[in-house]
């Protein structure tokens, strides 16, 4: 288990939409920084918490733009070394050296998107955080509110009062 | 797809784990004789590599035969995946989420085993390094003007692609095979998850990866076998040098690969008892599919003849007159029959929802597009030019147990995927069912 600096509950809800119900509440409640957790994406989920789009795509475009160059430049570089006619075909052959470009561009920004991915969405993980509960892959939705020490006792009873079926948690290092 | 499914989130779990349970005899008694074809291929790769590549039955003028007939088969296997996995993702084609998971495996492992074929068929293998793009390494500088140059980074990226979008796709699924786990089970599938916990930040990141991935992926169906088309189309040799090659190749590639995607699925959702997931729904689909590829297939082969007969070249009419009445002739019309003809069948509704009819359909659609590339391959070369320099190219026991072996690798890396790791995506099934809810609708 990974342990956080600041206390946090973590709310298990058998059903979406009370897990919805809590997360529009809990920042009305002064809970605002929270996490939810669910075997799928949803969109309700994803409307309510309002994140920023995933800098993923940055990765995608800068990896296929490099790739692009380095195609390029990987074509035209070696061939300007050995200049060797071949085919009868100029040294810079634009066409062809296009096509490796293309290939390379797709490789770049293929492993720079997987890339993009393992740095933003945190993993690989060695330990998962403390509170998780194993039927959350399955069927359950998770609610991982922060608060401020004092507030621990106040927002474990939101949280059941809310429809959690459980609630587990840390008090923080 | 919620109208199609009649589960639950808690039923899907259980049902899609199945497949994970310990296998019975029947699957080690096949596992261990597709283990045993596997060593045989190896021991002729072994000989071969030993006493030459005059083992094989590659000669003057038929030096690309078997190995690069079956090297351009199981790259055009690996597209179905690509095709199911991406394409109708994009289009957001629902019917996919049950069936897309094995299309991939069959990309990935496609690829694996047509990777080998290079390696065969260069005969020193010792030396294959030199293929590579490393500087005047042994005297050698790659020709980034070849197009064999270009088909290793095609089939490179294509495997690197697929892999990464394979991994990708299955980490949810391996989370939940984690969290359901006990003992060194769960070890094993928490390092496999990567410590996937689905937290609405990975949710997000995960998806806009899994779109990306998806969309650079999508190209790489029509770029990779046409640059492998263009192994034969660069070249002047009659019958190879021409400019549908790329599409026809494409689509013959997709005719295959759902063919083997079918006959994986069919047996596959029989054993673990997943027939409400994959459903004849999700065969019939398919099988459309099918019949759009054996169309598109059949009209370039009429093409290619128009081509040949409206060119006035003497060369190319020869060639297609050779493979219409010459010694392969046999193959010409086996491979026109099950590519074109027997998918036909597929029209009627009644023949593509009866299993026994798609299993001996898509049977024939493998044999048909293997005869394909042998025809197109054996019969350009066997018969060129030079009437002095024409040839038969005749199969002999090595290089026939390379390809049986070869075949076998496929199936044995797919038995033990089915095994191992979850062969329906369940995050994706999920997302087509009725979430839990206290208030119902």
């Amino acid at each position: 288990m990974s342990f956080s600096l600041r206390p946090y509950r973590f709310g298990i809800f058998s059903h979406l939409d009370t897990c919805l119900g809590a997360i529009k509440q809990l920042p009305g409640d002064g809970f605002r920084e929270i996490e939810v957790y669910s075997p799928t994406p949803h969109h309700e989920i994803a409307h309510v918490l309002r994140r920023k789009p995933s800098p993923v795509r940055v990765f995608t475009l800068v990896g296929g733009l490099t790739g692009l160059i380095a195609g390029w430049a990987m074509t035209i570089g070696s061939t300007m070394i050995y200049p060797i006619i071949v085919g009868g075909k100029p040294i810079i052959s634009i066409p062809p050296f296009g096509v490796v470009a293309y290939i390379t561009t797709i490789l770049f920004g293929t492993i720079a998107t997987f890339i993009g991915f393992l740095i933003n969405a945190r993993v690989p993980q060695v330990k998962i955080v403390q509170g998780y509960d194993e039927r959350l892959s399955s069927d359950h939705f998770g609610v991982l509110a922060y608060c401020l020490p004092e507030e621990v006792v106040r927002l474990e009873k939101l949280l059941k009062k809310l429809g959690a079926v459980a609630v587990t948690g840390s008090q923080g290092l | 797809m919620t109208e199609d499914y009649n589960l639950n989130y808690t039923d899907t779990d259980i049902d899609l784990t199945q497949s994970l349970k310990a296998p019975g005899r029947g699957y080690w008694l096949l596992l261990t004789f597709l283990f045993l074809l596997i060593c045989a291929g190896g021991y002729a790769w072994g000989v071969q590599i030993a006493n030459g590549i005059g083992e094989s039955g590659k000669n003057n003028p038929v030096g690309w035969a078997m190995y690069i007939t079956t090297f351009v088969f199981w790259v055009g296997i690996a597209h179905s995946g690509t095709l199911i996995s991406a394409i109708l993702f994009l289009f957001r084609v629902k019917w996919r989420a049950a069936v897309y998971r094995s299309a991939e495996a069959v990309t990935v492992f496609g690829l694996a085993t047509a990777g080998l074929f290079p390696f065969i068929h260069l005969g020193r293998v010792w030396v294959a390094h030199w293929i590579l793009p490393i500087p005047n390494f042994g005297g050698l500088w790659p020709n980034f003007r070849s197009p064999l140059a270009w088909d290793v980074l095609a089939i490179t990226t294509y495997l690197t692609a697929s892999s990464l979008f394979f991994i990708l796709g299955m980490m949810p699924d391996i989370a939940i095979v984690r969290d359901k786990a006990r003992g060194w089970r769960k070890k094993v599938y928490g390092l496999l998850s990567m410590g996937w916990q689905g937290s609405d930040n990975q949710w997000r990141h995960y998806t806009a990866a899994y779109v990306f991935l998806a969309a650079l992926s999508t190209p790489l169906v029509i770029s990779v076998h046409s640059i492998v088309s263009w192994d034969f189309a660069m070249s002047v040799i009659p019958g190879w040098h021409s400019t549908i090659f790329a599409p026809y190749f494409v689509a013959g590639a997709i005719h295959s690969g759902l063919g083997m995607v079918v006959l994986l699925l069919i047996p596959m959702r029989k054993a673990f008892k997943i027939e409400q997931y994959i459903t004849l729904h999700h065969l019939e689909s398919l099988a459309k599919l099918i019949i759009f590829t054996a169309l598109v297939v059949g009209f370039a082969y009429s093409i290619e003849l128009f081509i040949a007969w409206y060119s006035h070249n003497p060369y190319e009419q020869a060639i297609f007159l050779y493979r219409m009445t010459g010694d392969y002739a046999w193959a010409f019309w086996l491979l026109i029959t099950t590519n074109v003809f027997v998918p036909m069948l597929l029209w009627s509704k009644k023949i593509r929802t009866s299993i026994p009819w798609l299993v001996g359909i898509c049977v024939s659609v493998e044999i048909g597009m293997w005869l394909e590339r042998f025809v197109i391959i054996v019969t350009s070369l066997a018969h060129d030019y030079l009437p002095y320099a024409w040839g038969l190219y005749k199969p002999t026991l090595i290089d026939s147990l390379i390809v049986i072996g070869s075949f076998a690798w496929f199936f044995f890396l797919f038995m033990v995927f089915s095994k191992t790791l979850p062969v329906v995506s369940m995050w994706e099934v999920k997302e087509q069912i009725e979430p839990p809810m206290k208030s119902s609708h």
